[in-house]
């Protein structure tokens, strides 16, 4: 893998997502720079982060679980 | 209705109750990440995934059970698939039709949280060169709020140094915890 490919995967693994001004969650800007076979390295390192983080988590939540509820719970209140 | 049954949490989580929600997300988010694999060339699938669960929440009080087990986590593959279509349209990309046919949904049983493996990736962790250690740690403890410029910014990085470090610990944890028989390939098979 070469190192642009690098950053914008390991850029897009990121659960930050910005939301757009209709309120629909974004795709990752790195997301359009990578190629196909980029993108499938991305789908599979992401996975593979998640499951780090529910490993970690004594909630068993990955990092794509509490941006949701933060979105979830901040539109309840 | 069976323990290991998602929707054992439908009830609850249509009532409005965001932990139900929460302990929900914990079992679903795996297998709908995984029903979205044919669409990562063209749609980015954690958008993609983030979207359809906060859409999920806002439908499951209209979720009405057939009788079959995780009605809502079908309910959910459905509104991803259909997202990944619509999106990767409405970014020109070619996308795949979503097609009649939801996968198969392989749901664990209520997560038994592993202590020794929570263990042993913090001891891995803990062995990460500095600079790594701290990129890591500061994405994992930030779950998803802040950008990665924010983060490196916080840490005194260029935010191309401090996605370097992350890429550097991430395989360095991978090694690690191989050569403690902890493959996260796993997770992938």
């Amino acid at each position: 893998m070469n190192a642009d490919r690098d950053l914008l995967v390991e850029a897009a693994i990121s659960a930050h997502r910005r939301l757009d001004p209709a309120g629909e969650v974004q795709f990752h800007p790195a997301f359009h720079d990578l190629d196909a076979a980029g993108r499938e390295v991305l789908y599979a390192a992401t996975r593979q982060q998640r499951a780090l983080e529910r490993a970690l988590a004594r909630d068993g939540l990955s990092a794509t679980a509490h941006a949701v509820l933060r979105r979830v719970r901040a539109s309840s209140t | 209705m069976n323990v290991d049954d998602t929707d054992q949490e439908l009830a609850a989580i249509a009532a409005g109750d965001a932990d139900a929600f929460a302990r929900w997300l914990s079992r679903a988010e795996r297998p709908l990440r995984r029903g979205l694999a044919r669409f990562a060339a063209v749609a980015d699938t954690e958008a993609v995934l983030q979207e359809a669960l906060l859409r999920v929440w806002q439908v499951a009080p209209r979720c009405v059970g057939d009788g079959r087990p995780h009605g809502l986590l079908r309910l959910g593959m459905r509104i991803a698939q259909n997202l990944a279509v619509s999106t990767a349209r409405r970014h020109r990309l070619q996308p795949m039709a979503a097609g009649d046919e939801l996968p198969e949904l392989s749901v664990e049983p209520i997560a038994m949280h592993d202590d020794s493996v929570r263990l042993a990736i913090s001891r891995c962790r803990d062995k990460l060169p500095t600079q790594p250690k701290a990129a890591i740690a500061a994405r994992l403890d930030d779950v998803g709020l802040r950008p990665d410029h924010e983060l490196a910014q916080r840490l005194g990085m260029r935010t191309n140094t401090f996605l370097q470090n992350i890429t550097r610990a991430r395989t360095l944890l991978a090694e690690c915890l191989r050569r403690a028989g902890i493959d996260l390939d796993l997770e992938l098979a």
